[in-house]
C-alpha cells in the first residue's frame, strides 16, 4: 500500500518542489535525481541516435556493398526495447515530478510504459516475417518505431501542456511515416497522407484548446491547473465558460487520436492502406498511452469540470459502439473489419471513462490490457493466413475459410480470440466487458449501458460469423498454405494462454489495474 | 485602458516607423530609379519555372525535400539567437541543453547527407 501513502504524503504540493529545477543549481547534483527517473527515456533516445548513425553509415557504404540492415536492426531494436523495459522495471522511486513540473513519474506511468514496451516487442516479433515479405527495405522503419515508442513514453509521463503536445507530435509524426512506409504502393501513400492531414487537424484542435487555457490562466502546467481549479464552484467561477470550451477542444483532439466515432473516418482507411506490419502497431500500441494521459488530464487535473466532458464522453461512447457494431457487419476485408471492431471497443472504453469512478478507471485499464493481448493474438492469426495465391492482396474473410481443417490449432486460437472479443464467458473478454458495464451501472449510466450491451450483442454476430467461416466453410481454391512462423506461434500461444488463465485467476491483472487507477484518484 | 496605451505604445511606434520606412523605400525606388522594362524583367520570378503554366503539372518531389531541410536548419538558427542573447542567465543547464540539441541535429544532418538527400543529381 506504499503508493497510497505516497499519494497522501505528496499530494502534488510543496514537498515535491524540493526536486524542482533551480537554474543556478549545480548541474551534476541536479541530474543525480532526475537522471534516475529519465534513464529509460535517455537510454532509448541515445540508442535511437546511435542506431541512426550506424544505419546511415553502414547502409550507404560502398565497401560493404550497400547491405540491407532490416534483420540486424530488427534484432537490435528488440534488444533496445527489452533493455528499456528492464530499466523501467528496475526503477526504485515511486513518485516524482521533474524538470519544472513538465514530467511526472508515478506507478501509473511506469506500469503503462512497461505494458507499452512489452506490447511493442510482441508486435515487432510477429511482424518480422511480414516485413521481409512486404519488401520494406528501409532501415528507418525500426528507428521510426523506436521514436514512436519514445514519444509514447514521454506522452504518458507528460505533466505540462507543452510536453504533452510535443510528445503527441513526436509519436504521431512517426506513425504517419510508418503508414506510408511502403513507397511503391499507392494505398500506403494514401493512408499516410490521410493520417497526416486528419492527425494534424486534430493536433490543431488540441493546440487551440491549450492556447485558450493559457490565455485564461497564464499557465500550461497541470500542477497549476489542478491547484487553480480544485474546489471551485462551476456556476460562479469567472473562467468557467472559456475553460469549458477549451476542454471540449482538447477532448475532441483526444477522440480524433483514439478514433472514436464520429471522428473515426480515418481509421479504417489507414488500417487498410498501411502495410500490415504498421497496422499492427497502430492497432495495439498508442491507445493505452493516450488513455493514460487523458485520464489524468480529465479525471485528476480538471475534475472540477467533469460535467462538461461527461456528456461528450457518453455521446462519443454510444456513437462509437453503434458505428463499430453496425458498419462492421458489411465489411469484407479483414483489416477494415478489425478497424471497425477497434472503434466499438474504444466505445466500451469510453463508457468506462465516463463512469468517472475508481471502478470505471480500473475496468478501463483492465479492458485495454485484455484488448491488447487479444489484438496481438488476432493480428498474428491475420499474419498467418498466407497461401500461395493470396500473398499479394490484402486478406478478406474468404481467406479464413476452413482454417480449422488445414491448421486446427490456428483455428482454435483464432476462435478463442474472437470469442474473447465478443465477450463469451469462459474467456477474459467477458470479464472485462462485465466489469465495464458494472462500473457504468454503478455511476447510474443506465441508458448508455443498455445501448452498449445491445450493440455488443450485434457485434458478437460478426465475430461468430468469422468463426463460422473458419469452421464450416469450404475453401474454393487449391493453393498451398504457408506454415505459421515461430514468433507468431509463440505470441498466439502466450496470448491464448492469458485469455484463458486471466478468466480463471484475474487477481494479477486486477491488482495491477487497481494500482494504476489509484494514481488518478 | 491606459495600461494598454502604456504597454503597447512602443509597438505602435514600431508599426508607424515600419509602415513609413516601407513607403519611403518602395516610393524612392519607384520614383527615382531608371525604369527600362522588358518581358524578362517584368515576369514573375518563380524558381526556374514558367509562372503561367497549367498548375496541374508534375514537378520534382525534391523541391519539397529541400524546403523541409531548409526549414529544419532555419529553425535551428531561430533557437540559437534567443539562446545566445540569454546565455549569461540560463546557466550550465541552458548551455548543455543547446549543445545536446545541436548534437542531435548534427546526427540528423549526417543521416541526411549519407542517404544522399542533399544531392540534386
Amino acid at each position: 500500500m506504499d503508493f497510497l501513502l505516497l499519494n497522501l504524503i505528496y499530494p502534488r504540493l510543496d514537498v515535491v518542489e524540493i526536486f524542482n529545477l533551480n537554474l543556478y543549481m549545480d548541474f551534476s547534483l541536479l541530474h543525480q535525481n532526475f537522471f534516475k527517473m529519465f534513464l529509460p527515456e535517455v537510454f532509448l533516445a541515445t540508442s535511437i541516435l546511435i542506431l541512426t548513425l550506424y544505419a546511415s553509415l553502414v547502409a550507404t557504404s560502398k565497401k560493404l556493398g550497400y547491405p540491407l540492415l532490416m534483420k540486424s536492426l530488427g534484432k537490435i531494436s528488440l534488444l533496445v526495447l527489452l533493455l528499456t523495459l528492464l530499466i523501467v522495471n528496475n526503477n526504485s522511486i515511486n513518485f516524482m515530478i521533474v524538470y519544472q513540473n513538465t514530467f511526472i513519474f508515478d506507478l501509473l506511468t511506469s506500469n503503462v510504459k512497461q505494458i507499452l514496451l512489452a506490447a511493442t516487442i510482441f508486435c515487432l516479433i510477429i511482424s518480422e516475417d511480414t516485413l521481409v515479405r512486404q519488401q520494406i527495405n528501409n532501415f528507418e522503419y525500426f528507428i521510426l518505431i523506436l521514436c514512436a515508442i519514445l514519444g509514447l513514453m514521454l506522452l504518458v509521463s507528460s505533466y505540462d501542456m507543452i510536453s504533452l503536445y510535443l510528445a503527441i507530435e513526436l509519436q504521431s509524426l512517426c506513425l504517419y511515416v510508418l503508414a506510408a512506409s511502403k513507397k511503391n504502393s499507392s494505398f500506403s501513400t494514401e493512408a499516410g497522407l490521410k493520417y497526416f492531414i486528419l492527425g494534424s487537424f486534430s493536433s490543431a484542435l488540441l493546440l487551440f484548446g491549450i492556447s485558450v487555457l493559457y490565455g485564461c490562466t497564464g499557465t500550461t502546467n497541470f500542477d497549476n491547473f489542478y491547484l487553480l481549479f480544485s474546489g471551485i464552484d462551476r456556476e460562479t467561477f469567472l473562467l468557467t465558460a472559456p475553460v469549458e470550451k477549451a476542454l471540449i477542444f482538447i477532448a475532441a483532439a483526444f477522440f480524433f487520436k483514439i478514433a472514436a466515432a464520429p471522428f473515426h473516418m480515418w481509421s479504417p482507411d489507414v488500417y487498410e492502406g498501411s502495410p500490415t506490419s504498421s497496422t499492427i502497431f497502430f492497432a495495439v500500441i498508442p491507445k493505452i498511452a493516450l488513455f493514460a494521459v487523458f485520464l489524468r488530464l480529465f479525471q485528476t487535473i480538471f475534475s472540477s469540470f467533469e460535467e462538461t466532458f461527461l456528456f461528450a464522453l457518453i455521446f462519443f461512447s454510444i456513437s462509437s459502439v453503434i458505428v463499430g457494431s453496425f458498419v462492421a457487419l458489411r465489411q469484407k476485408k479483414l483489416k477494415r473489419l478489425l478497424a471497425y471492431s477497434s472503434i466499438s471497443h474504444v466505445g466500451y472504453m469510453l463508457l468506462a471513462f465516463s463512469a468517472n469512478s475508481l471502478e470505471g478507471t480500473q475496468s478501463l485499464f483492465f479492458y485495454l490490457i485484455v484488448y491488447m493481448i487479444t489484438s496481438v493474438c488476432i493480428w498474428s492469426v491475420v499474419l498467418s493466413l498466407n497461401t500461395t495465391t493470396n500473398m499479394e492482396r490484402s486478406k478478406t474473410l474468404i481467406d479464413l475459410a476452413s482454417v480449422s481443417n488445414f491448421n486446427p490449432m490456428l483455428g482454435f486460437t483464432a476462435m478463442l480470440a474472437f470469442f474473447s472479443l465478443a465477450g463469451v464467458p469462459p474467456l477474459v473478454g467477458f470479464f472485462a466487458k462485465m466489469e465495464i458495464f458494472v462500473s457504468a451501472l454503478g455511476s447510474s449510466l443506465f441508458f448508455a449501458s443498455l445501448i452498449a450491451i445491445l450493440s455488443s450483442v450485434i457485434s458478437s454476430y460478426y465475430y461468430i460469423r468469422l468463426i463460422k467461416t473458419m469452421y464450416f466453410e469450404k475453401r474454393e481454391d487449391n493453393s498451398f498454405v504457408f506454415s505459421v512462423t515461430y514468433p507468431c506461434a509463440f505470441a498466439m500461444g502466450l496470448a491464448s494462454f492469458f485469455l484463458l488463465y486471466l478468466f480463471l485467476n484475474p487477481t494479477l491483472l486486477l491488482l495491477l489495474t487497481q494500482k494504476m487507477a489509484l494514481c488518478l484518484f | 485602458m491606459f495600461f494598454l496605451i502604456d504597454e503597447y505604445f512602443p509597438i505602435f511606434l514600431l508599426l508607424l516607423v515600419s509602415i513609413g520606412l516601407a513607403c519611403i523605400i518602395l516610393g524612392a525606388s519607384y520614383f527615382l530609379g531608371i525604369q527600362r522594362p522588358d518581358t524578362e524583367k517584368t515576369s514573375v520570378y518563380e524558381c526556374g519555372f514558367d509562372p503561367y503554366e497549367d498548375s496541374r503539372n508534375k514537378f520534382d518531389v525534391r523541391f519539397y525535400l529541400i524546403a523541409i531541410l531548409f526549414i529544419v536548419f532555419d529553425l535551428e538558427a531561430l533557437f540559437l539567437f534567443p539562446w545566445a542573447v540569454s546565455l549569461s542567465q540560463i546557466g550550465s543547464m541552458g548551455f548543455w541543453t543547446m549543445m545536446d540539441f545541436l548534437f542531435e541535429l548534427t546526427i540528423g544532418f549526417v543521416y541526411v547527407w549519407k542517404i544522399g538527400a542533399l544531392e540534386w543529381e
